[in-house]
């Protein structure tokens, strides 16, 4: 109430005896209100500009954190791992039971050595797995929802699709773990193995297991990321204008033509950028990976064989990791997430890299522009 | 690609050999929990026993028990988490005990003992239950407080041998052979040569392993390490909670004890070894166990009577409770693979409460009269600390403040 107004009200109705009571405070500010809202529109303008400028510097901040920590946390440990650590194979805490030592300046227990090759290859193989085989059967569904399928069962399949999308990724590794790997393991993996032995049939051939290893793995992610790059691909099929397929279809192409030269084209940057999503999840995914795997800290002995990944080994390896007093294993296993980091900051700029190419080479102007 | 470990290392684990038959049979008499080859209990009075040791008597440890059982005055709560080996026995504790001290309610989960471990140094949690004892460089104030005998057996399930109980002869060499995937069959010459009247399948060896980090898989690979020199986790370092596993064909990773035996029933072929705890339920469910090459060369059951040979021949506890039980080189019969079960507990607590809250829930749980007793031990085949192992329990229970 000390403050004048900026501007003053246009008809003042104060009483002449200034009166002091509560209720005529009120009814002051009430007259005065209308003067107020130019200062409220100013400072509106300014909250939303600091708050949307702190808003926007919080993803920044948060990453530069995360990487910093991660890095000032792991250093020590790329320090003692060295490149064996990208080489190597085996997690080894060396003799916790004895007495701890110093190796340029790193405290390990004796005989510690870690190596995280077979997480590394183990991380990139089950999200190949993951992206080839969710990739056409996402994108074959997303055609089909929007081409072929009457609106209603449409509407019913995209629908099936979201809630795919919204299932926790523990769900589908208790799933992949208890029924579908061993499903796999009775009914498919066995006529796998009987494919021609010559490449790339040959990949199946081996031993094929009891339902945990490289191969349900990747069949799990695939299965988790097929919404994601559906939905995506639906959205966009969608958004091709009906006028550029309409005119294909009069110059008497086929629908795989049409679907080829005009909608593919269209959509294909912004399909890129699902699949790349899609990637995204599959390198990441912790827990599902974490219990279809088989959690050996090797590299699978043939497509069926146990593995782990980066996330998995991280979540599986914590709780031995903190009896490690030395506080190297914990250190180790932040060397291992900004291995992970790396590997999706370098898949990101894969496909941006990609995204480029292709809107280049595109053929119709319009699908540039995504 | 490492150095490989020194025996010189591992020496302080083992105890030193001397077999003392008095003792052993004074240690066999005391227990109450039993367990008999057909997993029926025998309950073995120890009151008309004479103790010939110079430590503490059963009656004197007994009174100090009954003073730290006294419960704290105003209410709290505990949580335990931890081995999946000891959590059948903790929950049955843990319900019993909050039913009798409405005010110190107790919380329990099978978590797998790296947990136990890894929340009890973290402080998370008032109680980590854990099959392995902690290394030596954790921080001081973290007590291992022994509250009971375990032990683990070798499960399988194979075609024709699990359905007529047949124990088959197994050694930490042929087991690490089945584990680096050297023997691939059950009808391999070298499991015929050791059980020539079994008659074994061409059934291919389906190898279960922990996926938490387990103080089971401890136990387990200290078994390898100390009989095998030359197996895979002591190539590796000696045993751990999480071992590097070779990576072979047919392999399965299980979470907690409950996964194992359940995955074992459900793979014709497996192998696994499981906490006792799970035994009634394991040979319920169709699977058999094994006999274990001991540390002076006989094939031998974990019966009652054996598990309890094995935990006498260590006479001389170490004050910190931290002792490999595995692979005596004394016990004629003892069982190969026996342990303490730990509840590890930090010293200094915050809350004088819940420090004694913590002193009166454990001191009632080794206590013979109330949580060890035969009708607690019986049904998971664990059993009581002996006299030597609970004047040193009872001793680091004193220190928690």
């Amino acid at each position: 109430m000390s403050e004048e107004p900026a501007v003053p009200p246009e008809g003042d109705r104060l009483p002449a005896e200034p009166d002091h009571s509560a209720g005529s405070q009120m009814a002051n500010t009430m007259t005065r209100e209308p003067s107020w809202r130019p200062r409220r529109r100013v400072v509106a303008e300014r909250v939303l500009g600091v708050g949307s400028g702190v808003a926007a510097l919080v993803p920044l901040a948060g990453l530069v954190a995360a990487v910093a920590v991660l890095l000032v946390e792991a250093l020590p440990a790329i320090r003692y791992n060295g490149w064996h650590f990208i080489t190597g194979s085996g997690f080894n805490p060396g003799n916790l039971y004895g007495k701890p030592v110093h190796t340029g300046g790193v405290l390990h227990f004796a005989g510690a050595s870690y190596g995280a090759f077979p997480l590394i290859i183990g991380t990139i193989e089950s999200a190949a797995i993951a992206v080839v085989v969710a990739c056409p059967i996402a994108i074959g569904a997303a055609v089909l929802i929007v081409e072929k399928l009457p609106g209603r069962i449409a509407n019913v399949v995209g629908f099936c699709l979201e809630v795919l999308a919204g299932i926790p990724s523990v769900v589908f590794g208790l799933w992949g773990v208890l029924t579908f790997g061993p499903w796999l393991s009775h009914n498919i993996y066995p006529a796998l193995a009987h494919l021609p032995n010559f490449p790339p049939f040959s990949i199946f051939r081996g031993n094929t297991g009891y339902g945990q290893g490289l191969l349900s793995a990747g069949l799990v992610l695939a299965v988790m990321i097929i919404p994601i790059v559906a939905a995506t691909t639906r959205d966009l099929l969608r958004q091709v204008p009906a006028a550029t397929k309409e005119g294909a279809e009069a110059l008497g192409m086929t629908d795989a033509e049409v679907f080829q030269t005009v909608q593919l084209r269209w959509v294909r940057t912004g399909v890129i950028g699902a699949i790349v999503l899609g990637l995204g999840r599959a390198l990441g995914e912790t827990i599902a990976v974490a219990l279809v795997s088989g959690s050996i800290l090797q590299t699978s002995s043939n497509i069926y064989g146990n593995m782990t990944t980066i996330a998995a080994t991280i979540v599986s390896q914590l709780d031995a990791a903190n009896t490690d007093t030395t506080g190297l294993e914990v250190k180790t296993l932040a060397e291992a997430a900004l291995v992970l980091f790396l590997i999706t900051v370098l898949v990101n700029i894969g496909a941006r890299l990609l995204v480029r190419r292709s809107a280049r080479g595109a053929a119709l102007p319009v699908g540039a522009g995504f | 690609m490492q150095p490989r470990n020194e025996g010189s290392d591992l020496a302080p684990l083992r105890r030193p050999s001397r077999a003392n038959r008095g003792l052993v049979r004074a240690g066999a008499l005391t227990l109450v929990g039993a367990l008999t080859l057909t997993g029926a209990t025998v309950s073995i009075a120890s009151a008309s026993t004479t103790q010939k040791t110079s430590g503490p008597t059963l009656k004197s440890l007994e009174t100090q028990l009954t003073s730290l059982e006294k419960p704290p005055s105003t209410s709290a709560a505990l949580q335990e988490t931890g081995s999946s080996l000891f959590y059948p026995l903790v929950s049955a504790w843990a319900s019993a005990y909050s039913k009798a001290h409405g005010n110190v309610p107790v919380t329990t989960a099978s978590t797998g003992s790296g947990t136990g471990q890894a929340d009890a140094l973290n402080g998370t949690v008032a109680i980590g239950a854990s099959d392995a004892y902690l290394p030596p460089s954790d921080p001081s104030n973290l007590l291992n407080i022994p509250e009971d005998v375990s032990a683990q057996q070798i499960d399988y399930n194979v075609s024709g041998v699990s359905a007529s109980h047949v124990h088959l002869k197994l050694s930490a060499a042929i087991l690490n052979s089945i584990y680096t995937g050297k023997i691939t069959h059950w009808n391999d010459p070298a499991l015929k040569k050791l059980n020539p009247t079994v008659s074994l399948p061409n059934e291919q060896i389906v190898v279960l392993h922990r996926s938490d980090s387990s103080g089971d898989s401890f136990l387990f690979t200290s078994y390898l390490s100390y009989q095998d020199s030359s197996s895979f986790p002591m190539s590796a370092g000696g045993p751990t909670t999480s071992p590097s596993w070779p990576s072979i064909p047919n392999t399965l990773a299980e979470k907690g004890n409950q996964g194992m035996e359940a995955g074992c029933v459900a793979t014709p072929g497996c192998i696994a070894y499981i906490g006792v705890s799970y035994l009634r339920e394991a040979v319920k469910n169709g699977l058999a166990y094994a006999q274990l090459l001991n540390g002076k060369g006989n094939y031998v059951l974990p019966t009652a009577i054996n598990i309890a040979n094995e935990v006498a021949s260590f006479q001389k506890i170490p004050a910190n409770g931290a002792i490999s039980l595995v692979d005596s080189k004394s016990a004629k019969n003892g069982y190969p693979i026996v342990n303490f079960e730990y509840a590890i507990v930090n010293a200094n607590q915050s809350n004088p409460a819940t420090a004694q809250a913590i002193k009166a829930f454990l001191a009632w749980g080794m206590d013979p009269r109330n949580g060890s007793a035969s009708s607690y031990l019986s049904p998971v085949y664990f059993q009581a600390l002996a006299p030597n192992a609970m004047a040193v329990a009872v001793n680091l229970l004193k220190k928690i403040q």
